[in-house]
């Protein structure tokens, strides 16, 4: 009797424990499913978005050398500043930034929807389409068939082969959406999901041709903003929201402040975009309606701020060991800081000595590099090894990447940002002369070409890692690549 | 007062789009995705069984069953 008691006992326990690891199993199996379901789409996209970032960031550094050699390669049309500059703008929003965002939402939403990916096919014409178009279209930048409007340079064919692209990836993922597993959306697909509305109607609408002088403008201002607000910062919130708490092993803070931060992202940042025509012939009114709302960012960027931060306190040392959350984390700090500074440019007061100097290009590239480029780094290097099946070879040359682009970025952006207001300064002064405010600019234009060059070391090696992993060379490591191996109380590593 | 071309299709579009961004609002409330059970476990989907709360995922890098065959390397 006292036997068949203990027996009694034991057996739920037992039952309970097979159960548990059955389900953990049926996890993990869903999960590997999920991953074979996105794998070929997302790597082509991931690979087409690295050769763009190698080609678009040689065309950054080639453009930021002009300022210092002004005469290098001033002979032929195709490589003067006025095609070079737009052809690395294009290949870096159009080809890098959007392709690995591409890459990035299809592997998301297939986890978060925890359903296969729908119409998997599409993105294979998708992704050939996209690349046409933004090859194309940088051809004839460089041949000289600009439209000449920023962010928009694309000739029509090139942007509509663009559209064509994107409405395939967008038929798949809202496909996948629909056949969702979960009753509740995770935050970073409402971002997602958000883009995949709002990217569409602003291209289109910018795109119709229907616009002449002032209301060009206008049109222009509006379109790069929001160029910003529908597609670029969505993936990047998406990705921190979903990769810091996921590699931390910890939810995040505050979800209901996740939501918050989202909505008033969606009703505020939209009307962002005037706020570049402080001064231009607008109704004062429109020009003040965009900087109450760019003020009003500090709600939702207040937000994310307060949960990623709250997330990852008492986990920073996790930065030691993971490149991804060092990327990610990296990347959303630098969120935070280009918000705010964003809000304080919009300022009228902010803008008479900001505005058309260097200062500008440093805070654009805070957004697209500090933080969008570093946290799509960070999704990539936890997403591809899933995929390919084939760790990064090299725990050093994530470091060399991570060191030289975040290096390169705060060189860049520090120089500009000095610069940038020492030359809004002098400008205003009527005593000054022109060619002393060029001449005043020169150190910081040589730390922006050294920050750049930096960044395109950090590319290459980037690149070259990449390219290992597909091939499946290099050395074979059993073992996360991290940054460092943790001792075993901190990071529970288990190979 | 005429209303140009250019306009009159820009405020169709965006009243589409508000059309839309509504509709997306109240399938939201209908759906209760911000009830407080959803609101509740909403910050738990990222995680599951094998991959719980607790638990780093990026110090886990599995090596494939069968190592021996030099091709197959899961990392899930």
């Amino acid at each position: 009797m006292p036997r068949h008691k203990k027996n009694d006992i034991a057996a739920p326990n037992q039952e309970f424990r097979h159960k548990e690891t059955d389900a953990a199993r049926a996890d993990k199996q869903l999960r590997i499913s999920l991953d074979d379901s996105a794998r070929t789409p997302t790597m082509l996209y991931f690979a087409s978005a690295v050769f763009w970032l190698l080609v678009g960031s040689l065309f950054g550094v080639m453009t930021s050398l002009k300022f210092n050699f002004p005469d290098w390669l001033g002979g032929d049309a195709v490589w003067t500043f006025g095609r070079i500059r737009p052809a690395h703008l294009n290949t870096i929003m159009y080809g890098w930034a959007s392709l690995a965002g591409a890459g990035m939402i299809v592997w998301l939403t297939a986890r978060l929807c925890r359903t296969p990916l729908q119409l998997g096919w599409l993105h294979y014409l998708a992704a050939i389409l996209w690349n046409i178009g933004v090859l194309a279209g940088t051809i004839a930048i460089l041949a000289g068939y600009s439209q000449g409007l920023e962010w928009l340079e694309f000739p029509t064919f090139a942007g509509a082969l663009i559209a064509a692209g994107f409405l395939m990836f967008a038929a798949s993922i809202a496909q996948t959406f629909r056949k969702r597993n979960v009753d509740h959306l995770y935050v970073s697909l409402w971002y997602i999901m958000a883009s995949l509305l709002w990217f569409p109607l602003l291209y289109v609408v910018a795109n119709l041709g229907i616009y002449q002088g002032v209301v060009e403008a206008a049109m222009n201002c509006w379109y790069g903003h929001n160029a910003l607000a529908t597609w670029f910062t969505p993936i990047g919130l998406a990705g921190a929201y979903y990769f810091i708490p996921k590699v931390i092993g910890r939810p995040i803070y505050s979800y209901y402040l996740g939501l918050i931060g989202f909505w008033a992202f969606a009703l505020f940042y939209n009307w962002n975009g005037i706020h570049h025509l402080v001064g231009g012939p607008l109704p004062t009114w429109l020009v003040t309606v965009s900087i109450v709302a760019s003020v009003m960012m500090v709600v939702p960027v207040m937000a994310v701020a307060v949960n990623h931060h709250l997330t990852t306190v008492n986990h920073f040392r996790m930065l030691r060991y993971s490149p991804t959350l060092r990327f990610v984390v990296v990347g959303s700090m630098c969120y935070t800081a280009v918000s705010f500074q964003g809000s304080l440019e919009s300022i009228r007061s902010f803008q008479e000595v900001a505005h058309f100097t260097h200062y500008t290009i440093g805070h654009a590239h805070l957004g697209v590099y500090g933080f969008l480029s570093m946290i799509l780094f960070g999704a990539m290097y936890y997403i591809v090894p899933r995929l390919a099946k084939w760790e990064w070879p090299s725990p050093r040359m994530i470091k060399l990447h991570f060191w030289s682009a975040s290096m390169g970025i705060l060189l860049y952006v520090v120089a500009l940002t000095i610069g940038g207001w020492l030359q809004g300064l002098a400008m205003n002064d009527p005593a000054t002369p022109f060619i002393e405010v060029v001449n005043l600019t020169k150190p910081y234009l040589w730390a922006r070409s050294i920050g750049g060059t930096l960044m395109l070391l950090g590319h290459c090696v980037f690149a070259y890692q990449f390219f290992l992993v597909i091939k499946r060379a290099g050395p074979r490591r059993f073992a996360p690549a991290l940054f460092r191996e943790p001792a075993p109380m901190e990071g529970g590593i288990s190979a | 007062m005429t209303l140009p071309l250019a306009a009159l299709i820009v405020i169709i579009i965006a009243l589409v789009a508000g059309a839309l961004a509504l509709s997306g609002f109240i399938w939201a409330i209908r759906t209760k995705q911000f009830s407080i059970q959803h609101l509740n476990k909403g910050a738990y989907l990222v995680f599951d069984e094998s991959e719980p709360v607790g638990q780093s995922q990026d110090m886990i890098f599995r090596p494939a069953a069968e190592k021996s065959n030099g091709k197959s390397h899961a990392a899930s």
